[in-house]
C-alpha cells in the first residue's frame, strides 16, 4: 500500500511551522557568539532597540531566575551537570551559544538588528580535542568542575584479563567515529502564542516528542503544564537531531507571553550546523583476543566521546547505547568497556539515526575484518563462526542486554547468495592481477531498538494509543508517537483496518498534537511501529471485544461465537448470521439495546510498556571498487538482507533501509564536522559539509527474512536505523578490502577520495 | 592560521620602517580602512571595508604598534569585529637593508571567528594573501611617493 502521507506532502499541502502565520506575528533572530570560550563582559544593546520594526531585545540577564535550565534526561553516576541556560548568562562555551534575541514586526528587520548589538566578550582559551581536553594542562570548559571528564561508565563481565592470556593473537586498532551534523531539511523552527482568555500558551515546534516538550517548556517557564499545548506539524525530518528541548523552545515560548503577541523564529541552516546536536564523535580504541581458529575470546574498548559543551536532553547517555551493543552479533564471552565522556568547548552531540549503535557496529564490524586479516581467514567465516546460534535465543549478551530472536546465519547466507560471493571473490583476484581494486565488503550487524522497557530508559519506554470508532463506522487512531516522515499514518490504518474488516481508507492516525492525543513518548530509536503499534494494536482488542459482544447481544448469541468478517460480525460457523459493522457501531452509539452493564461509544486507549527492547538483525553486502588514479569509490553493488521481525508494510521498510543506508554512506565517504583548535567550526554550509546526492547513491538491493520477535504480539521490531546502522563499516570494509593488495589495513573515515588518492600515491599502486 | 613571508620594497630601510609605523599611512595600506584613529599610545581605532563573498562588511577594531626597534622590526596587532564575527591579526615585520632595497619579512597569525571562519574557512586563504599582496602594493607605491 502507497503511503497515505505522500499526495499532500509531494503537492506542497503539508503544513509546516514556517507554514504558518498568526495575526500580530512577531519574528525572532537570535545573535550568537562568534568565540568557542569567553566572559560576557558587556552587552550593549541600545542601537538594536532602536533600530526600525524592533520590538525587544532580551539577553541572559532577562531571563536570570525567569526561565529555568534545558534538561538533560540521562542519567549517569557521578554524571557532571553544567547549568544550560536559554540564553548564555556570564559566560560563553561554544561558538553559536545564544547571546541575545531581538524580536521585530519582521524577520529580515530582526535578523538586521542583531548587528546592531555590541557585545565585549573576554575571550578564554578553548578546547576541542577530547583527549587534551582530559590532560592535566588543558583549559576547563566549566571552572566549576575541577577538569573535563563528565561522566565515567564501565562494563565488566566474564573475566577479560583472563581471556587476554588465553589469546593466540591480540589484534588492535583506534577507530575514530568522526562528529556528524545530522541536516534534517527543515530546520529547527518555532511559533508560540499565548492566549490571555483560556491562559493557553500553544507552542508550534519542529519536534520529535511534543509531549515531553511540553512537560519541559511547563517546567521551564513555571507554567502549569495543562496550559501548555504543543503541536508537532509537519517535521521535516529529525533523524535524533530534534529528539530534543532546546533553548529556542522555550526562549520563543516566554516572549510570546512577555509581550503578548505570538513569536516565531524560523532556524536559518548556518544556526542549524552551529546550534543544533551533532552526532557521534567518539574515539574508541579497541583490542580483541582470538584463538588461532577464529574464535573471538574477549574484546576491551576505551570509548572517548566528545559530548561537547553542554549536555542536552540525551547527550551523555548516547555512547553508553554503544557500551551495551559493542559486541554485535557474536558470542564474544568476556568484555571489558570504559566509556569517558568529555566536556569540549564545541556543540553537544547527541542522538543522531542510530545514536550509540552505528558507532557499536562501526568498532565491531571492522574489528572482525582485522581478525579475518590476522588469521588469514574468509570475512563471512569468521563472522560465522561466532555468531550464537539460533537456539542460543534468548541471548544474554555479557554486556547485559538480552536479544530477543535472532537467526543470523540465515540472513549472512541470504545476503552472500544475493551478491554471489564466491565469484566476486574470483573477480577480485583476477581484478588484483590486473592492478585493479575491487572490494567486498560485508556487515552483519544487529541492533537495540524499539526503545523500551521503561527500566531501561530515562524518561518512560512505554507509549500510547487511542483507537475511536466514530458513529459513521469511521476510525480515529490517536498515537502518541509523533511520526515525522516514516510512514505510520499508513501502516497503522492498515493494522486497525486490518483487525476490524475495514478498509484502511476509513482511518485516520492524528499525532502531534498534546490538546488531541493522549501522553506519548514520541518517534526515536526505532520505537513508533513496535512500541506505538502495539499500545494500538491492542486499543483496538479492546474495541473488538466490545464490538462483538454487542453483536453477541443484538443477534440473540454468545459473544464467543462472533468473530470480525470483512465489513460485518458474523456468527462463527453460520456465515448468513451477521450484523454490518456499521450496525453494530451505530448500537453502541445509539445505545439503546445494549447489554447490561456496557459503556456505550467505542473508544478505547492502552498504555503498552514493552518487556524488553527489540534486536532487529541482518547482513549487507558492499562491493566496490577504487578507482587507482583518482581514489574515487565507485560502488558496485549494495546488497542489503533486513530481519526486522513482521513487515506491515513492505514499502515503507525498504524505505527507512534505503534513506538509512544513504546516511551511512554519507558517514564512510563525504561527512565531518570539523572545528578548528581554536573552537571554530570550519564546516559551517552545505558548501563544505558533503551530504550524499542523488547521483552519490548506488541501486539498493533489498529483500528479507523475518524472525518475529516474542516482546510484542504483532512480532515487530524496527527498522528506522538498521540501514544506518550497518551500512557503515559495510562500505568502509570494502574500501579497505579492495586495497589489500597494497598493505592497507585501515582507513580514518570520511574515505575521501583525495584521502585515497594519498593512500594510493604513497603506496605506489 | 599562520601568515609569513617575505616582500622586496625599492627603498631605503630607514624609509620604510617610517612608513610603516605612521599611522597615516598604515591607513592607506590596510585594504578597506575606512577610518584610523588615536586611542591610546599607540593604539588606533580602525574601520574597515572587508570582502569576503558573503561575509563582506564593515569591520571595526584596533591597531597596535609595539616592539618597536626603528629601523629594523616593529610588531603590529589588529581587532576587528563586525557583522560575520572577528578577524584578528597579529605579527612581526622585520626589515633588513641590501643594496638601497628593503627586505621585510613578515610573520604572525591571523584568527577568524564566527561565520568569517565557518563558512569563510575556505575562501580566508587566498583572501588573506590578497589583502597582504594589496598591502605591499601600497607599500611600495607610497615608497615610491616619498
Amino acid at each position: 500500500m502507497k503511503r497515505k502521507e505522500d499526495p499532500r506532502l509531494i503537492q506542497g499541502l503539508g503544513h509546516y511551522v514556517d507554514d504558518l502565520s498568526l495575526p500580530g506575528q512577531l519574528y525572532a533572530a537570535i545573535l550568537r557568539s562568534p568565540h568557542a570560550h569567553a566572559r560576557l563582559r558587556k552587552i550593549d544593546r541600545s542601537a538594536a532597540e532602536r533600530a526600525a520594526g524592533v520590538v525587544a531585545v532580551i539577553t541572559g540577564e532577562d531571563i536570570r531566575g525567569v526561565l529555568g535550565t534545558i534538561p538533560v534526561a540521562a542519567a549517569l553516576p557521578e554524571l557532571k551537570v553544567p547549568p544550560h541556560y536559554p540564553l548564555a548568562i556570564d559566560n560563553i562555551c561554544y561558538v553559536g551559544e545564544p547571546v541575545a534575541v531581538v524580536v521585530a514586526d519582521d524577520r529580515y528587520r530582526a535578523r538586521d538588528a542583531v548587528d546592531l548589538i555590541e557585545v565585549d566578550y573576554e575571550p578564554l582559551p578553548a578546547v576541542t580535542d577530547p583527549e587534551k581536553a582530559l590532560e592535566k594542562s588543558s583549559p576547563r570548559v566549566h571552572e566549576q568542575f575541577k577538569d573535563n571528564q563528565a561522566c565515567l561508565w564501565k562494563i565488566e563481565a566474564g573475566f577479560p584479563d583472563r581471556a587476554f592470556k588465553k589469546a593466540d593473537r591480540i589484534v588492535r586498532q583506534r577507530f575514530l567515529n568522526q562528529r556528524l551534523i545530522p541536516v534534517a531539511m527543515e530546520p529547527r523552527g518555532v511559533l508560540a502564542s499565548y492566549d490571555p482568555g483560556p491562559e493557553l500558551l500553544t507552542v508550534w515546534s519542529s519536534t520529535q516528542i511534543p509531549h515531553l516538550l511540553r512537560t519541559q517548556i511547563a517546567a521551564m517557564l513555571n507554567v502549569p503544564e495543562m496550559r501548555v499545548r504543543v503541536i508537532a506539524p509537519e517535521v521535516g525530518g529529525g533523524f535524533g537531531s530534534k529528539l530534543n528541548v532546546y533553548g529556542e523552545e522555550a526562549l520563543v515560548a516566554h516572549l510570546a507571553m512577555k509581550l503578548g503577541r505570538p513569536v516565531k523564529w524560523m532556524e536559518t541552516r548556518r544556526e542549524n550546523f552551529l546550534a543544533t546536536i551533532h552526532g557521534r564523535d567518539q574515539i574508541d580504541d579497541v583490542e580483541v583476543a582470538v584463538k588461532q581458529d577464529g574464535r573471538i575470546l574477549a574484546l576491551k574498548c576505551r570509548l572517548t566521546a566528545d559530548l561537547g559543551a553542554y549536555h542536552q536532553l540525551l547527550t551523555p547517555a548516547i555512547p553508553t547505547l554503544t557500551g551495551l551493543l559493542m559486541l554485535g552479533c557474536y558470542k564474544i564471552p568476556a568484555v571489558k568497556i570504559e566509556y569517558v565522556g568529555v566536556f569540549t568547548n564545541k556543540m553537544a552531540t547527541d542522538a543522531y539515526r542510530g545514536a550509540g549503535r552505528p558507532e557499536a557496529t562501526y568498532l565491531i564490524e571492522r574489528m572482525v575484518d582485522l581478525v579475518a586479516l590476522e588469521l588469514g581467514k574468509d570475512p563471512a567465516e569468521i563472522r560465522r563462526q561466532n555468531f550464537p546460534k539460533p537456539k542460543d535465543f534468548p541471548y544474554s549478551t555479557p554486556t547485559g542486554v538480552i536479544y530477543d530472536s535472532g537467526n543470523y546465519e540465515a540472513t549472512l547466507k541470504k545476503a552472500l547468495e544475493l551478491a554471489g560471493y564466491k565469484k566476486l571473490r574470483e573477480e577480485q583476484k583476477k581484478l588484483w592481477k590486473q592492478g585493479r581494486y575491487l572490494g567486498i565488503g560485508l556487515s552483519t550487524y544487529v541492533e537495540i531498538c524499539a526503545m523500551g522497557p521503561s527500566s531501561a530508559m530515562p524518561a518512560g519506554g512505554w507509549e500510547s494509543g487511542t483507537v475511536r470508532i466514530e458513529p459513521t463506522g469511521k476510525v480515529t487512531v490517536l498515537t502518541g508517537a509523533s511520526p515525522h516522515g516514516q510512514g505510520q499514518e499508513t501502516s497503522f490504518a492498515q493494522v486497525v483496518a486490518d483487525e476490524l474488516g475495514i478498509s484502511p481508507d476509513s482511518v485516520i492516525v492524528i499525532h502531534g498534537d498534546t490538546q488531541a492525543v493522549p501522553y506519548g513518548i514520541g518517534t526515536f530509536g526505532s520505537r513508533a511501529t513496535a512500541v506505538g503499534g502495539t499500545a494500538m494494536f491492542l486499543a483496538v482488542q479492546k474495541l473488538k471485544d466490545k464490538l462483538k459482544r454487542l453483536a453477541g447481544h443484538l443477534l440473540g448469541v454468545d459473544p464467543k461465537r462472533i468473530e470480525m468478517g470483512e465489513g460485518k460480525l458474523v456468527v462463527k460457523g453460520k456465515p448468513k448470521k451477521s450484523k454490518s459493522f456499521l450496525e453494530v457501531v451505530q448500537a453502541a452509539y445509539v445505545a439503546k439495546t445494549l447489554p447490561p452493564n456496557f459503556e456505550p461509544g467505542l473508544e478505547a486507549t492502552t498504555f503498552f510498556e514493552p518487556s524488553n527492547f527489540t534486536f532487529p538483525f541482518g547482513a549487507h553486502v558492499c562491493v566496490v571498487e577504487v578507482d587507482a588514479e583518482t581514489g574515487d569509490v565507485h560502488i558496485l553493488r549494495y546488497v542489503a538482507v533486513d530481519d526486522c521481525g513482521n513487515v506491515i508494510n513492505p514499502l515503507l521498510v525498504d524505505g527507512q533501509v534505503h534513506g538509512g543506508i544513504v546516511q551511512a554512506l554519507g558517514q564512510a565517504l563525504f561527512e565531518e564536522a570539523v572545528y578548528d583548535e581554536n573552537g571554530q567550526l570550519l564546516t559551517g554550509e552545505l558548501m563544505d559539509y558533503a551530504i550524499p546526492r542523488a547521483w552519490d547513491v548506488p541501486r539498493i538491493e533489498t529483500a528479507r527474512t523475518v524472525t518475529p520477535s516474542p516482546v510484542n504480539p504483532m512480532g515487530v521490531k524496527g527498522v528506522g536505523e538498521a540501514g544506518t546502522i550497518a551500512a557503515t563499516p559495510a562500505i568502509v570494509n570494502a574500501v579497505v578490502d579492495a586495497l589489500r593488495p597494497l598493505g592497507v589495513r585501515d582507513i580514518q573515515m570520511p574515505l575521501k577520495r583525495e584521502r585515497l588518492w594519498a593512500l594510493l600515491e604513497a603506496r605506489g599502486s | 592560521m599562520k601568515l609569513e613571508g617575505t616582500q622586496t620594497i625599492s627603498a631605503p630601510r630607514e624609509g620604510v620602517y617610517r612608513l610603516l609605523s605612521d599611522p597615516a599611512v598604515i591607513a592607506r595600506l590596510l585594504p578597506g580602512c575606512e577610518k584610523l584613529e588615536p586611542a591610546g599610545p599607540d593604539t588606533y581605532e580602525v574601520k574597515m571595508k572587508l570582502g569576503l563573498a558573503a561575509l563582506s562588511g564593515s569591520y571595526q577594531g584596533t591597531v597596535k604598534l609595539s616592539e618597536q626597534r626603528p629601523p629594523e622590526h616593529l610588531r603590529l596587532t589588529v581587532t576587528s569585529r563586525g557583522p560575520w564575527g572577528f578577524a584578528d591579526g597579529d605579527g612581526g615585520f622585520t626589515l633588513s637593508e641590501q643594496g638601497g632595497q628593503t627586505t621585510v619579512h613578515y610573520a604572525g597569525e591571523l584568527k577568524v571567528g564566527g561565520m568569517v571562519a565557518s563558512i569563510g574557512s575556505r575562501l580566508l586563504d587566498g583572501a588573506a594573501r590578497m589583502v597582504i599582496a594589496q598591502f605591499f602594493k601600497n607599500l611600495e607605491r607610497e615608497a615610491a611617493a616619498e
